[in-house]
């Protein structure tokens, strides 16, 4: 990997990252910023970043492709819905809506410390890495791979999308858990909140950036680099990858409950939706669209899609699925590296594909 | 002494007697006919105790009165309810449709001096309603009316003529409302103050069991007799009992007649995952829409057939096999001649390819004919069931899904073993380059294997047309159990895809009424895990080497 | 170190129905250098994967320096017993620059076993000894046939494994770079090493081989030198032709 001071594509990002979070960060006090309006889009486009880059380093470098990422966003919305409900109640006093309509009259015990947000991050970790520990010990020590894991993590997801939607839970059944309120102390519907969340994701955005890279310069990243072009080589040299699969699975899904966790304050809302099968592969298509095993390609994918995404829901919410079809099998066929190929102005002829630069090594 | 001519005399003298003796008598017998007749309507007009004993009388002409008898009855009944019998001088008048007519002779006859209508108590009311009914029952000409009769009586069993029901069965003429008339008898039976006969009735009872049945003699444990006639209690135990055995044994079966059903359903969506993932290591995320667009397409010729061709509307699901066959199939091939053969050794690329595609096309379906279900009309030939045993029908619906994933079995196995298409498929899915290298044509292969793949799936969509609903979301519901169905059976065998769909089926249908529809799909991917511990390959898989 | 460092004892192998290696016995001592040779799909390759971990056997053991049975043993356990294997298809890491590949190789584990600079002294003599030591900073990806080759077997050897064994080789090399290797196989005999090379290159065999082994069919056609390889009428009908 080339050293950060000359990798000039990721400067570039992370300078626009830094850049964006402080105009955030100033226009809470100036009014002649950024909108309320806008921030959010641009936090909730963060937190998608975020998402993306926890699938680029299981799918991009490590080459096991995940289409049930939703699953530990989800258990990070959750979480954060609990830590906010939770925050709320002993705040004002009152019990969530969707509890009242159940006839609770208080906070079931099992939400007890929620009301404290360090408590929140660590049962939201350390549910993630048990969930993401046991499946990812359970498949890869059987080798259970490729295309076959793939589906398994979609019915992973399935499942857990319809355990959410029953209504007798406790998490709010189809209709989810909203009516946040308070966070951290103010009110969270207010302008100055609004921004300033959407600047802390943007800040966390830079700093899951930073860490990757490091983590993939590191002698780690290079063994995962090896573990993902050859499993097989690097097994019969002596290295034990269970274990770098399981670690980089964990990681992967704890980045994606962190991205989850920045999410749902900003989107007011969380239900069973957001673990619909359709938008965990949608998580892919963001880092195939970019361009997978730089970090950078599922950044640019993840804030491209979504802003399309955004627009159209509110100019031609019809439109939407044709241009997202679209535009896969555009780069499925023309650019199989993402935008990356865009970039370098290399196109694949039908019928074979050109092998490209090494440092995008051409994953299956 | 007497001459001849006396006993001449005395033969004249006799016949002559007897002509008057009989004479006077046809009258007398007329007279001594209209007698209880005449009886019964003074009754009528007679006091509270009098009109209770007509109403009895009533009804018992329904049981054993000739039929004229019982005719002349049944207007009476319903007069004293309706107020149109008026009692005076010379006995009674009852309106009639065609005017006022004498009650006993029904001559027609106005109301006489001191007329008045009878007023019914509220005990009499009752009595008067069973009368008419049991009148009604008996001797009305309109089916429609008898049916009514006897559901006024099901709700008052008791106090009946015995074998009121018995007789109305015997002589009535339609099937149906003769099989409901038994049935009410044997519910009167039951509450019948003879033992050997509710004895009879319980026995009776538990000959077809099910929950009506059930239902039907569980209230007998509290009844008296229960704790009183140990051989009452005995026959009930033993009517319970085997009532309990041929509700469970119908339960089950049940159980697996849908597991079977659904298992091919699950078949025939999988067969197509199955065959394209063997061979090009593909993995269609559009199956599911080609699952939807057979079904859809099913219904356009179900419209089609309406408009131009009515009479043959019931044929439209047999009409439409060929069609939803060859359009699937085309649309497959289109998919691989366009889109996947530039990925055929990319996997992952294929699958988020295939899933846009997907995209596409439920978008596609939504915008064109709305979200709505669709309705399809039932034909004959899948309408209904056979009632086997307990609860258990055998629909005919759920037995054409079955059939046709048998044939479509049947044909695909042939294909694959007998025809050269089918080695070639399976030459090319077990090593590709070698069976390049000696000529098979691999590019038309995968195209038609494909095109054969997506054609399963659309016959699949016009199977469950009749059994699931039909809209542009359907074939998402069928997609990640066709994926279990693949990996679980191992890739590329017809074989594993047969045993994992119904293993996958039978599983989800049993469990689903104990736990829900979401522990039954939590526990098969459970499952599937675990198994895929054991052998990572899946049940059949071709093993190979490292290539 | 005298001694057999592979004793391969009756396997058998099966894929589905189709029976890979059929009741094979072989054995291997330390200091020689076997070649196993014969005709495609005789379960050559196969062998190599029994012996790595890669394949199973249904029935038979592996016994590795009379001590370690392979088969109850996972590829990286192997590995780190002293098993190393190039493949048949030169295996090497596209994301990955050559020092990186003879760094990894010479690790041999996750636990570090050698000071980084013992590590530096090997990944440079490694380097020396495969040529390539002027490209060490070149990714892997752009390097020509011949030397991702070399690379590969640079990687094996670096961690001084006691059983090497090379796929072949010389596949797709030409004459000059051919001759290279015979060089470097012949340097990398050592008594404490067993070298077996699976190949179809007769002359090359000649060259590096002590004896040889002929499979046809999973099972041992012929076992000696190669002279009376290259003899045998039943070797020279089924493979080496006339």
């Amino acid at each position: 990997m080339k050293p950060l001071a000359s990798d000039r594509p990721f400067l570039c990002l992370l300078l626009i990252v830094i850049a964006v979070a402080l105009l955030l960060a100033g226009s809470v006090f100036n009014s002649a910023g950024l909108s309320p309006y806008l921030a959010n889009a641009i936090g909730q486009l963060a937190a998608f970043a975020v998402l993306a880059i926890s699938l680029d380093l299981i799918w991009g470098y490590l080459g096991i492709l995940s289409l049930g990422h939703g699953l530990f966003f989800g258990i990070g919305g959750y979480v954060v819905a609990m830590y906010l409900l939770k925050h709320s109640y002993e705040v004002t006093g009152r019990v969530p809506d969707f509890m009242q309509f159940m006839g609770w009259t208080e906070l079931p015990f099992y939400w007890a410390g929620f009301g404290f947000f360090p408590y929140a991050l660590l049962v939201a970790v350390v549910v993630t890495l048990l969930v993401s520990g046991v499946f990812g010990y359970v498949s890869f020590r059987s080798r259970v791979g490729g295309v076959y894991f793939a589906i398994i993590t979609q019915a992973l997801v399935y499942v857990a999308m319809l355990l959410m939607y029953r209504n007798d839970t406790g998490f709010g059944g189809n209709n989810g858990m909203t009516g946040f309120t308070v966070a951290f102390g103010w009110p969270v519907g207010s302008g100055g909140v609004v921004i300033i969340m959407a600047a802390v994701s943007v800040l966390v955005l830079g700093l899951t950036l930073l860490s990757c890279r490091f983590l993939m310069a590191s002698r780690f990243g290079v063994m995962i680099v090896a573990a993902g072009d050859d499993e097989v080589r690097l097994r019969t040299l002596g290295y034990d990858t269970l274990r770098l699969k399981l670690a980089v699975w964990c990681l992967s899904a704890v980045i994606a409950a962190v991205a989850g966790m920045l999410y749902v304050p900003q989107v007011g809302i969380i239900n069973p939706r957001l673990l619909a099968p359709e938008l965990s592969l949608e998580i892919a298509v963001w880092v195939a669209i970019g361009g997978r095993g730089n970090l950078i390609g599922a950044v640019i994918g993840a804030v491209l899609v979504n802003a399309i995404k955004f627009w159209l829901s509110a100019a031609a919410p019809e439109l939407w699925p044709f241009i997202l079809s679209g535009l896969i099998v555009l780069i499925v066929l023309v650019f199989p590296n993402g935008l990356i190929d865009l970039a370098k102005m290399k196109l694949v002829r039908p019928m074979g594909v050109k092998r490209i630069a090494a440092e995008t090594p051409e994953l299956h | 002494m007497l001459a001849r001519g006396y006993w001449s005399d005395m033969m004249r003298r006799t016949l002559g007697v007897a002509a008057i003796l009989i004479a006077a008598w046809v009258p007398a017998a007329l007279v001594a006919a209209e007698a209880p007749r005449a009886d019964l309507v003074g009754k009528l007009c007679g006091d509270t105790g009098a009109m209770g004993e007509g109403g009895r009388t009533l009804t018992a002409l329904a049981q054993d009165g000739s039929p004229d008898d019982r005719k002349w009855a049944a207007p009476l009944a319903r007069a004293m309810i309706d107020r149109k019998l008026t009692c005076d001088a010379g006995g009674a008048v009852l309106i009639t449709a065609e005017g006022s007519q004498d009650a006993v002779t029904r001559a027609p006859r106005t109301a006489g001096e001191r007329d008045r209508q009878p007023f019914l108590s509220l005990k009499n009311r009752a009595l008067f309603e069973t009368a008419a009914a049991t009148l009604q029952l008996r001797t009305a000409t309109d089916l429609g009316q008898r049916a009514a009769a006897l559901r006024a009586l099901e709700r008052q069993t008791s106090g009946l003529p015995d074998r009121l029901f018995e007789i109305a069965a015997e002589e009535e003429s339609d099937a149906g409302l003769k099989a409901q008339i038994l049935a009410t008898a044997q519910a009167a039976a039951l509450n019948s103050t003879e033992p050997a006969k509710r004895i009879r009735a319980v026995r009776h009872i538990s000959t077809t069991p099910d929950r009506r049945a059930l239902a039907q003699i569980r209230p007998m444990t509290t009844d008296p007799a229960y704790a009183a006639n140990p051989e009452f209690r005995s026959a009930v135990d033993a009517a319970i009992s085997t009532i309990n055995r041929g509700i469970l044994t119908g339960d089950v079966l049940a159980a697996l007649y849908n597991g079977f059903s659904f298992a091919s359903i699950l078949f025939m969506a999988a067969i197509g995952l199955a065959v394209i993932f063997g061979l090009m290591g593909v993995i269609n995320l559009a199956q599911g829409e080609m699952i939807m667009i057979g079904a859809y397409v099913t219904w356009l010729v179900q419209e089609g057939l309406r408009h131009l061709a009515p009479a043959l509307l019931d044929w439209y699901l047999v009409i439409a096999i060929p069609i939803a066959f060859v359009v699937t199939a085309a649309i497959g091939i289109a998919l691989e001649a366009i889109l996947l053969r530039h990925l055929y050794k990319r996997p992952l690329m294929s699958l988020l390819a295939t899933w846009a595609v997907s995209l596409f096309l439920i978008n596609l379906v939504r915008v064109t004919f709305g979200t709505q279900n669709l309705n399809f009309v039932t034909p004959f030939y899948v309408t209904g069931g056979v009632p086997v045993i307990g609860d258990f029908i055998f629909t005919w619906n759920r037995m054409f899904a079955i059939a046709f994933a048998v044939v479509t079995l049947a044909i695909t196995s042939g294909l694959m073993r007998l025809t050269p298409l089918g080695l070639n498929i399976r030459a090319v899915t077990q090593n590709r380059t070698m069976a390049a290298c000696i000529g098979i044509p691999v590019r038309r292969i995968d195209m038609l294997a494909f095109g054969l793949g997506s054609g399963l799936a659309g016959l699949a969509g016009l199977a469950l047309a009749p059994i699931y609903s039909v809209n542009p979301q359907m074939g998402q519901n069928f997609i990640i159990d066709s994926f279990m169905v693949v990996v679980l059976g191992g890739v590329g065998t017809i074989i594993g895809t047969v045993v994992a769909a119904l293993g996958i089926g039978q599983i989800n249908v049993l469990i689903e009424p104990l736990w829900g529809a979401v522990a039954a799909k939590v526990i098969v991917l459970l499952m599937i895990i675990t198994f895929l511990q054991w052998r990572p390959e899946g049940l059949f898989a071709i093993k190979g080497r490292r290539k | 170190m005298a001694g057999v460092a592979l004793l391969v004892d009756n396997i058998t192998v099966e894929f589905g129905s189709f029976r890979a290696i059929d009741a094979l016995s072989l054995a291997v001592d330390f200091g020689e250098v076997r070649a196993v040779i014969g005709p495609n799909g005789a379960g050559k390759t196969t062998l190599l994967d029994v012996v790595s971990g890669i394949a199973h056997p249904k029935h038979g053991r592996v016994i590795f320096d009379d001590t370690t049975d392979v088969t109850r043993s996972s590829e990286s356990d192997i590995a780190r017993a002293g098993i190393r294997r190039k493949f048949q298809k030169p295996s090497i890491f596209e994301g990955l620059n050559v020092h990186q590949h003879i760094a990894i190789g010479a690790q041999g584990g996750w636990r570090r076993s050698l000071l980084p600079g013992e590590l530096a002294t090997r990944v440079d003599e490694v380097l020396e000894a495969i040529g390539l030591r002027d490209l060490a900073q070149r990714s892997a990806a752009e390097l020509g046939h011949g030397q991702k080759q070399w690379l590969e077997i640079g990687m094996v050897l670096a961690s001084n494994p006691k059983v090497l064994m090379l796929d072949e080789p010389v596949a797709g090399l030409t004459d000059d770079e051919t001759e290279r290797t015979v060089a470097l196989v012949r340097g990398l005999k050592r008594a404490d090493r067993a070298i077996v090379i699976v190949e179809h290159d007769m002359d090359f065999v000649e060259k590096v081989a002590d004896r040889v082994t002929v499979l046809h069919e999973g099972r041992t056609l012929f076992e000696g030198s190669m002279a009376h390889a290259r003899a045998d009428e039943r070797v020279i009908d089924v493979y080496l032709g006339r």
